[in-house]
C-alpha cells in the first residue's frame, strides 16, 4: 500500500523539518531582529533630523523619499543576513544528507536529481521569507508613525532582496554539492562572494569589462532595487544564475554517477548559462518603480527622447575613480539608456584616477554623436547631458513641470517601539519558538 | 534466479576495489557476502546498490539488463555506517521510509516489535547508541518494498541476543519471498544466518555456494571458517 502523499511532499516535508532542526536557521532568525533594528532606529533618527528634529532648519529634508532615506538602510540588514548568515543555512541542508548519510537512501527513491534541490531550494526560500519578517515588520512601524509607505518601492526592495537570497543560495548548494566537506563549501561560498567584490573594487579602478560584470554582481543588483530599479536583464541574469547554481548541486547530488560524467554535464550548464546570460543582457525593459522617479527623466523629457530615432553615441574623457564619471553615469547615461537602447557609451582614459591626465585638453570632454552630428561638452550633469542631446536631435526642451516634482515625504518622529520590537520581543519569539518546536519533535 | 552479477570491476586510481566480479542472487535465499577487511565488500554492495558507479560489468535479471529505474524496483540497499535524518525521531524515519521510499505500511507495527523498537519511536536518530541504531536502519530496510534487500552488516553493533532475535525477523521476511543479501565479516555469524555465501577477498570472488560446496572447492573439510582461511 503506497502513500497517497506524492514522495515530493514527502520531500518537502522532510527539509522543512531538517530547517526548523537547524541551529543555523535559528541564528539567522535571532541576528535579523537586531540588525534590522540598528539599521531602522539609526535610519529613522536620521530622517527626522533631516526633516527638521531637534532644530535643524526644518525643510531641509523636503525631498526626502523614505525609500534611500528608510527602506533602504533597513533592508540592508538582510544583504548582511544574505552574505554572512544564510550560507551556512543552505549548506547544512545540502550537504547534511551527504554527511549523514541519508541521500544513500534518499537517492534510491528514484525522484529526479532537480526535484531533490528544488524542495531544497523552496523550503530555504520558506526560510528566508520568515527572515525577512523584522524588516517587513518594520514597515508597519513606519506607517504607525505616520510615515508614508509606497508599495511599489517595497515591492523592488523585497523582490530584489528575494533574488539576493536564491543567488546565495543558489550559489550554497552548488558548494555544498561539489565539496566533500561543508567546512569547504563554506569557504568556497564565501570566497565566491569575496570574489565579487573585488571584481566591484576593480571594476571602480579599471573600468571598461570589469564594470561592466561589476553591474551584474549580487552587490550591483541590490543597489538597484535599493533605488527602486527593476531592470529586466538583471532579474533574467539572476534568476539564471539561480537556476545553474540549483543545477550544478542536482548534478553533483547524483552519487552513483561517474565524476567524469558530472563534470562534463557542470561544465554544459555553465556554458548554457554564460550563454544565457550574454542572452540577458539584451533585454533592456526597466521600470522605475521609485515614488521620486530617481531613476528617470521627468515624463515630459522621456517623450521628447523618445522621438530620437538616430543612433547616439557618447564619449567620455574621464577615468573610472572620478567623481565627474559617477555623476554622469548616475544622474545622466543611465537615465538616459533607459529611454534610448541605441545608446552607446564609451568610456576614454589613459589612468584610474585621472589626477595626470587633467592638463591634457581632451580630458574631461564628454563627446556626442548622434546620426553624424556631433558636439562637445564638459557638462556632467543631467541637464547639461539633455541640453547637447537636445541641441543635436534639433528638438526645443520641454517645458518644466514643477507640480510633478517630487515633494518628499519629511517625517520627525523618532522609532518609537522599534528597540523593544526588535531588541526584545523579536529575539525573544525566537527563541520561545525554537525552544517550543525542539521539545515537540521529541 | 532474482539477478545476476556479471564482470563487474571498480578501480579507485591504481587500486583494483573489484575486478571481475560474477554471482548470482536466488529469489528468497539468505546470501552471505564474506571476506576480509578490505576485500571489496562495502565497494561491491556501493555498486550493486548505485552509490558509486562501476567501471564495467552489468547486472542482469530475468536475462534483462538491470538499469537504475530497473534496479530501484528489485532491490534496496542498506549501507553500513550512516546515520540518518539525525534530528528527526525514528518513528518519523519509519513513517517517511513508508511515505516517501514507498514502504510497506502493514508491516509498521510489525517491524517495529521484531526489531524491539517500541522505546525508541520517540527518539532522534542521532541520540541512539550504534545498536539502537542499527535496529532502527534494519527497521528501514525491512520496510522498503523491494524484492531483494542488500545489507551491509547487518549484526555491527549488536548483542548475541539481539543479533538471533533479528536473524529470526530476518528468516519471516525471506519465508515470504524476500531476497536477503547480506555483508558480513564476522564468519560465525555469517554461518548461522546465511544460506549460501559469495566469498570475496582481494576484490575477486573466491567462491560461491554452500558451506559444502565451498569446502569441495577450498579442498578443505570442516565448517566456513576452515573454507574461509583455505581460500583467502
Amino acid at each position: 500500500m503506497r502513500s497517497p502523499r506524492p514522495a515530493f511532499l514527502w520531500l518537502l516535508e522532510k527539509e522543512w523539518r531538517e530547517l526548523l532542526a537547524s541551529r543555523a536557521w535559528w541564528v539567522l532568525l535571532l541576528g535579523m531582529g537586531p540588525l534590522v533594528g540598528v539599521s531602522f532606529i539609526s535610519s529613522v533618527r536620521t530622517y527626522a533630523e533631516v526633516s527638521g528634529l531637534n532644530g535643524t532648519a526644518a525643510g531641509v529634508g523636503e525631498a526626502l523619499s523614505p525609500l534611500t532615506g528608510v527602506w533602504a538602510p533597513t533592508f540592508s540588514a538582510c544583504e548582511l543576513a544574505a552574505v554572512f548568515l544564510l550560507p551556512f543555512v543552505a549548506i547544512r541542508l545540502v550537504a547534511g544528507d551527504r554527511q549523514s548519510g541519508a541521500l544513500k537512501l534518499e537517492l534510491q527513491q528514484g525522484i529526479s536529481p532537480l526535484g531533490r534541490i528544488a524542495a531544497k531550494a523552496l523550503v530555504l526560500l520558506a526560510g528566508w521569507m520568515v527572515a525577512m519578517l523584522p524588516p517587513l515588520g518594520a514597515t508597519l512601524l513606519w506607517v504607525s508613525y505616520g510615515g508614508s509607505l509606497y508599495p511599489p518601492e517595497l515591492i523592488a526592495l523585497t523582490l530584489g532582496h528575494a533574488l539576493n537570497a536564491g543567488l546565495t543560495i543558489g550559489l550554497a548548494a552548488a558548494m555544498a554539492a561539489i565539496s566533500e566537506h561543508p567546512s569547504t563549501a563554506a569557504i568556497l561560498t564565501l570566497g565566491a562572494t569575496v570574489g565579487t567584490w573585488i571584481v566591484s573594487f576593480f571594476g571602480a579602478v579599471q573600468g571598461g569589462w570589469w564594470e561592466r560584470a561589476a553591474g551584474f554582481t549580487p552587490a550591483a543588483m541590490v543597489a538597484e532595487f535599493q533605488h527602486g530599479l527593476l531592470r529586466l536583464d538583471t532579474v533574467l541574469i539572476a534568476l539564471v544564475l539561480i537556476a545553474a547554481g540549483l543545477g550544478l548541486a542536482a548534478v553533483w547530488m547524483r552519487l552513483g554517477t561517474r565524476v567524469k560524467r558530472r563534470v562534463y554535464e557542470s561544465v554544459g550548464i555553465g556554458a548554457l548559462a554564460a550563454g544565457a546570460v550574454f542572452a540577458c543582457t539584451n533585454a533592456r525593459a526597466s521600470w522605475d518603480l521609485s515614488e521620486n522617479r530617481g531613476n528617470s527623466f521627468p515624463a515630459a523629457d522621456e517623450r521628447a527622447l523618445r522621438q530620437i530615432q538616430a543612433p547616439l553615441r557618447i564619449e567620455a574623457h574621464l577615468a573610472p575613480e572620478d567623481p565627474r564619471r559617477s555623476d554622469l553615469e548616475r544622474h545622466a547615461l543611465s537615465k538616459l539608456r533607459r529611454v534610448m537602447p541605441k545608446l552607446q557609451v564609451t568610456y576614454v582614459s589613459a589612468t584610474s584616477i585621472g589626477l595626470f591626465e587633467q592638463t591634457g585638453a581632451a580630458y574631461g570632454e564628454i563627446r556626442y554623436d548622434l546620426g553624424g552630428r556631433k558636439t562637445v561638452s564638459r557638462v556632467t550633469t543631467a541637464e547639461g547631458v539633455l541640453e547637447a542631446v537636445y541641441s543635436l536631435a534639433g528638438i526645443m526642451p520641454p517645458a518644466e513641470n514643477d507640480e510633478a516634482a517630487f515633494r518628499g515625504h519629511p517625517l520627525a518622529v523618532t522609532a518609537k517601539g522599534a528597540g523593544s520590537l526588535f531588541y526584545g520581543f523579536w529575539p525573544g519569539l525566537t527563541l520561545a519558538c525554537g525552544i517550543l518546536i525542539r521539545r515537540r519533535r521529541k | 534466479m532474482l539477478f545476476e552479477v556479471k564482470g563487474l570491476s571498480k578501480r579507485f586510481g591504481r587500486i583494483a576495489a573489484l575486478a571481475d566480479v560474477g554471482f548470482h542472487v536466488r529469489s528468497g535465499e539468505v546470501l552471505g557476502l564474506i571476506g576480509p577487511n578490505g576485500a571489496g565488500k562495502s565497494t561491491l554492495f556501493d555498486c550493486l546498490g548505485g552509490v558509486l558507479s562501476p567501471d564495467s560489468g552489468t547486472t542482469t535479471a530475468a536475462g534483462k539488463p538491470v538499469g537504475p529505474r530497473e534496479r530501484r524496483s528489485l532491490l534496496f540497499y542498506l549501507p553500513d555506517g550512516i546515520a540518518p535524518w539525525p534530528e528527526q525521531s525514528v518513528r518519523w524515519a519509519l513513517e517517511f521510509t513508508i511515505g516517501f521510499l514507498g514502504g510497506r505500511a502493514e508491516l509498521h507495527q510489525e517491524v517495529i516489535q521484531q526489531l524491539g523498537l517500541e522505546e525508541l519511536l520517540r527518539q532522534s536518530m542521532g541520540t541512539l547508541s550504534k545498536g539502537q541504531r542499527k535496529r532502527a536502519l534494519l527497521a528501514i530496510g525491512l520496510l522498503t518494498p523491494q524484492p531483494a534487500l542488500l545489507i551491509d552488516e547487518p549484526f555491527e553493533g549488536l548483542d548475541l541476543r539481539q543479533a538471533r532475535d533479528i536473524a529470526a525477523a530476518f528468516r519471516v521476511h525471506v519465508a515470504r519471498g524476500r531476497t536477503l543479501f547480506l555483508s558480513i565479516h564476522q564468519i560465525a555469524d555469517a554461518a548461522r544466518f546465511c544460506d549460501r555465501f559469495v566469498l570475496l577477498s582481494g576484490g575477486r570472488v573466491r567462491g560461491e555456494g554452500t558451506v559444502p560446496e565451498l569446502a569441495a572447492l577450498a579442498g578443505s573439510g570442516g565448517g566456513l571458517e576452515e573454507v574461509f582461511l583455505a581460500l583467502t
